[in-house]
């Protein structure tokens, strides 16, 4: 919006009604080139490119906001003062958005911006910011990143005048130099959210999961997931005096829980991993094919290992991507070909690694070697019945070459029978198979009832 | 819409019971908790460091008279940023306290003086996240603090390569080596070359390790402390992400230096300002000294010795900003060497810097080192890196020799196939040997535990002996021994010696509990 009447009144109407997002609008940089140049002269004094002082612009910025206000409740002379920084800011980094396209000027975007987010934050501080205006850092936040990470794209891995004094040099020093300062920024916006100490009702807490969800995504991308468990720590120590969770926008909750699921799943912790992903799978809108996609890259895996149950084709059905993900993988889990699993494993090996799932999916191949054993198991039928009448029992005495030439199946490798063994050995540790070996006569001898628990064996 | 979970075999279609999934638990990695020490065949040797701070009573202050908790008493009130709502630790508002008891008051250093520089610390702090990390117990109090600078700015002038900032290894707290000793050092100095010989120098200087280990020690009792340590130190090392913040760096230079020292041989010693160039070696030098070094250390093998000078040879080579293939080969054998002593720490180091520099498009050996790199995470059960190493791998890549080893390893490792980790173990290339003998025992351990449970009544020691790759039946027996398993060895008629799988139990677990539980961050030792 334009620096004039227009902005002012706008400003004044969101006070009035004091809509958080109104006037966060005011504040955004989502413009086209030509509006945020209007925006640069309409301040600098009518289409003139000689700029303007500094000082004549706050003071025009200062007698716009006062009188849109003057009739306000509640505003004071120390908050107007910390708006004309803010609109100030805002009005500088218009300028350089406006030309950014052309100049790739990102860094100066970035600084700049990051000028703007500090105005907001110390207007908080010191300036007596109400907490309905928090949306304003939401905007703020959200460019901040977006920004830094354009900056970081545009700048040049050749500027390494800031290695000079370590003993090693840091190539990732300079890959990611402003997304870091962007998330020592957003890390500044969390505390004064978090260290708000008004009531509930008028606290800044209220901001606290946007930021958080904000700082996910930055850590993320920084690849540092250690960071983001500290965020959660700090988040769950402070729940005693924040809002209900659920009291948050659905949105909040849905990326926040995506997250968190994430985090304990990288950290192979399935159980809690799956409570998290459900829950975001459940608050999810129903229409965000997107986010439901992400939710499900992780909740699959989480659900093979915790249930050792696979997607339904029907559960895939909407999602091309997951289908080519996950099905063939799956069929060779249920038919427990084993060496079609190590096959489509490496197939599939870059795309999975990629979203950190490979490690995960990779213990399927217990679950379809269990289904194989168990497939050797029924094939071995049933001992000769001793009496008339007597409920049959299978054959639960195997020799461990029947096993093997089972896994050996498809395979070019011959598997000898001491890895046979081992890989026995694993799934009676693992509790997938009831029963023990005899090294001395090299027979398997199963559980009578239920060698393979929970399969109906 | 509920995602629907159809069971993955049973054609039947017999829903898994729920029961079952909670016996399986066997992660590829178990996740391991960060430990302070690196474990016991490494017992660092311990820091000959008074353990009581030099400055001001560390246990019960006498308590202050209340006209000397001035303004700045309550942490700041700076009037720039007024952080009304931030609350402060307590171990901040007992350091503020100490700062102006009158027994700690110096008279060279003013009160004004004395706020400001406390407000700097603890706005910096504050800004850093590091509020509850640093451990102000033991921060020199602002005085100090204004003193030492006030002395450095006067050796400066002397010397202004080796001038240390009480924040040079920031964002760490002060540590008391870098003040006690460094300092010294840096008196020293002015009589003694910088490039005296390696006997000079102690050990602590030249070893990454003994900092934490000994604050460690100190704080035990500290359990924030701990805990803060603790995320610390995961910022730093989790996921190979390094924060690259170093608040207040020395301003930097115009470009690199060009350095014109002739001497073969310097000491290493850590850098805060731009180097000189008198100090520096160029790469023509260092080229000799490499020659000489290889030498000295195919003669003496001395580790302290070697590790001193290869550390000032990398920082000669990084404040030139010489990368090439000389760089990569001083680093090459830095890590090999350091892979021989078990130096972890160092050894990480090297590969980290070795990995960028390979992706630089340097000629070096780097698929051994990859292929190291891989062991090093299986080592530290570091899922996140081991992940991102796949990932960076072309295919080309996993068929060389060495990386489809480590690949193979890992992968064995994962589905818990002990008969082909060791037979791998027993074919590892290079020297990945040494990595491997670093979890060779927690996975002995891993695979008994398997054995015990799968078979009974018992197994021939020959089976273990063989399956686990123990040199000898001996050596088989004395491991069993040692991890509670005395009574399970038997003698059976026709001689062989058996082990009573059917009666271990537990034996084991907690032994192998205790064994993955103990791999530390990184190997710092």
């Amino acid at each position: 919006m334009e620096f004039g009447p227009a902005l002012y009144h706008e400003f004044g109407e969101a006070w009035k009604t004091r809509d958080g997002y109104r006037l966060a609008k005011t504040i955004s940089p989502e413009l086209t080139p030509s509006q945020l140049s209007s925006i640069w002269q309409s301040a600098n004094g009518a289409g003139s490119y000689k700029a303007a002082r500094d000082d004549d612009v706050k003071a025009s910025i200062k007698r716009g906001l006062s009188s849109s206000s003057a009739r306000l409740d509640g505003i004071g002379q120390k908050e107007i003062k910390g708006w004309v920084e803010v609109y100030f800011a805002y009005w500088q980094a218009a300028g350089i958005l406006a030309q950014v396209q052309q100049t790739s000027s990102w860094t100066n975007a970035y600084e700049q911006w990051k000028v703007l987010i500090n105005a907001l934050i110390q207007g908080y501080n010191s300036h007596e910011f109400e907490a309905w205006t928090i949306p304003c850092l939401y905007v703020a936040g959200k460019h901040l990143r977006l920004f830094a990470m354009q900056a970081d794209e545009h700048t040049s891995v050749n500027d390494n005048s800031a290695t000079a004094f370590q003993d090693d040099f840091d190539p990732e020093l300079q890959k990611h130099q402003k997304l870091e300062d962007c998330a020592r920024v957003l890390n500044k916006v969390f505390t004064i959210c978090l260290s708000d100490r008004a009531p509930l009702e008028e606290s800044r807490k209220w901001g606290l999961y946007y930021i958080v969800n904000l700082l996910f995504k930055t850590y993320f991308k920084l690849n540092a997931t250690g960071l983001s468990k500290n965020v959660l720590r700090i988040l769950t120590a402070g729940r005693g005096d924040m809002p209900d969770f659920h009291a948050f926008p659905k949105s909040q909750q849905v990326t926040f829980k995506y997250h968190e699921g994430v985090l304990c799943f990288l950290e192979e912790n399935y159980a809690e991993a799956e409570k998290h992903l459900t829950e975001a799978w459940n608050t999810c809108h129903k229409d965000a094919m997107r986010n439901k996609e992400l939710i499900l890259t992780y909740l699959i895996p989480c659900h093979l290992i915790t249930t050792h149950t696979l997607p339904t084709e029907k559960l895939l059905e909407p999602y091309p991507r997951l289908q080519k993900l996950f099905l063939p993988l799956s069929r060779c889990i249920k038919q427990g070909e084993l060496h079609k699993f190590d096959i489509a494993l490496q197939e599939a090996e870059d795309e999975f690694v990629k979203r950190r799932i490979y490690l995960t999916l990779e213990r399927g191949r217990d679950i379809a070697l269990r289904n194989l054993l168990r497939k050797v198991f029924i094939a071995g039928g049933f001992e000769p019945v001793a009496k008339e009448g007597d409920k049959p029992f299978r054959r639960t005495r195997i020799p461990v070459a029947e096993f093997a030439a089972a896994i050996s199946l498809g395979s070019e490798e011959k598997v000898d029978n001491d890895e046979v063994e081992c890989l026995l050995a694993n799934m009676i540790y693992k509790g997938l198979i009831k029963g023990y070996i005899s090294r001395e006569r090299s027979i398997v001898v199963l559980s009578k009832s239920g060698a393979f628990p929970g399969t109906g064996v | 819409m509920m995602p629907t979970w159809p069971t993955a075999s049973p054609p039947q279609g017999v829903p898994p019971s729920t029961a079952y999934a909670a016996t399986y638990s066997a992660p590829a990695f178990t996740p391991v908790q960060v430990r302070q020490t690196f474990g016991q065949s490494y017992s660092a040797p311990q820091a000959s460091y008074p353990t009581t701070h030099p400055y001001g009573p560390a246990q019960s202050p006498p308590p202050a008279p209340a006209n000397h908790q001035p303004t700045a008493a309550s942490p700041p009130t700076a009037d720039e940023q007024p952080r009304k709502k931030v609350q402060w630790p307590d171990s901040v508002r007992s350091y503020v306290q100490r700062s102006f008891f009158p027994a700690n008051m110096d008279p060279t250093v003013s009160k004004e003086e004395m706020e400001a520089k406390l407000k700097e610390t603890i706005m910096r702090a504050s800004e850093d996240n590091l509020l509850y990390s640093i451990v102000w117990e033991t921060m020199p109090l602002p005085q100090q603090i204004i003193k030492q600078e006030r002395e450095q700015r006067a050796k400066a002038m002397a010397y202004p390569a080796q001038v240390q900032t009480p924040y040079s290894n920031a964002p760490m707290p002060i540590s008391k080596k870098r003040k006690s000793a460094d300092l010294e050092d840096v008196a020293n100095l002015s009589i003694t070359p910088p490039w005296r010989t390696g006997q000079g120098a102690r050990l602590e200087d030249r070893v990454t390790f003994s900092k934490d280990k000994r604050q460690a020690t100190e704080e035990s009792s500290d359990n924030t402390s701990k805990l803060n340590k603790y995320e610390k130190r995961q910022k730093r090392f989790n996921g190979g992400y390094v924060s690259t913040y170093r608040s207040p760096s020395p301003p930097p230079g115009d470009g690199p230096v060009v350095g014109t020292c002739e001497k073969l041989e310097k000491s290493y010693l850590r850098l805060t300002a731009p180097p000189k160039p008198e100090n520096v070696r160029p790469p023509r030098v260092l080229k000799n000294t490499l020659e000489l070094l290889k030498k000295k250390w195919k003669k003496d093998s001395n580790y302290a010795y070697i590790c001193d000078q290869f550390k000032s040879m990398r920082q000669d080579l990084t404040v030139q900003r010489v990368r090439d293939d000389f760089t990569v080969e001083v680093y090459e054998i830095h890590a090999r060497i350091a892979l021989e002593k078990g130096d972890l720490g160092e050894y990480n180091q090297c590969q980290t810097q070795l990995k960028a520099l390979y992706k630089l498009g340097l000629k070096g050996k780097a698929n051994e080192f990859k292929a190291y790199r891989i062991l090093y995470f299986i080592h530290t059960a570091n899922r996140t890196d081991l992940n991102s190493v796949l990932a960076d791998l072309t295919p080309a890549e996993k068929k060389d020799k060495a990386i489809k080893h480590a690949l193979d390893v890992r992968s064995s490792l994962a589905l818990g196939n002990y008969h082909r980790f060791f037979q791998l173990y027993n074919e590892t290339p290079n020297m990945g040997a040494y990595l491997m003998d670093m979890f060779v025992g927690r996975e002995r351990l891993a695979a008994l535990c398997n054995i015990c449970k799968a078979y009974k009544p018992d197994v021939p020691l020959r089976f273990v002996t063989e399956e686990l790759y123990f040199e000898s039946d001996m050596e088989a027996a004395q491991f069993i021994i040692d991890n509670g398993g005395q009574d399970l060895l038997q003698e059976k008629e026709d001689g062989t010696i058996v082990i009573l799988t059917g009666k271990a139990g537990q034996t084991f677990e907690s032994h192998k509990a205790k064994a993955f539980a103990r791999v530390d961050i990184k190997g710092q030792i």
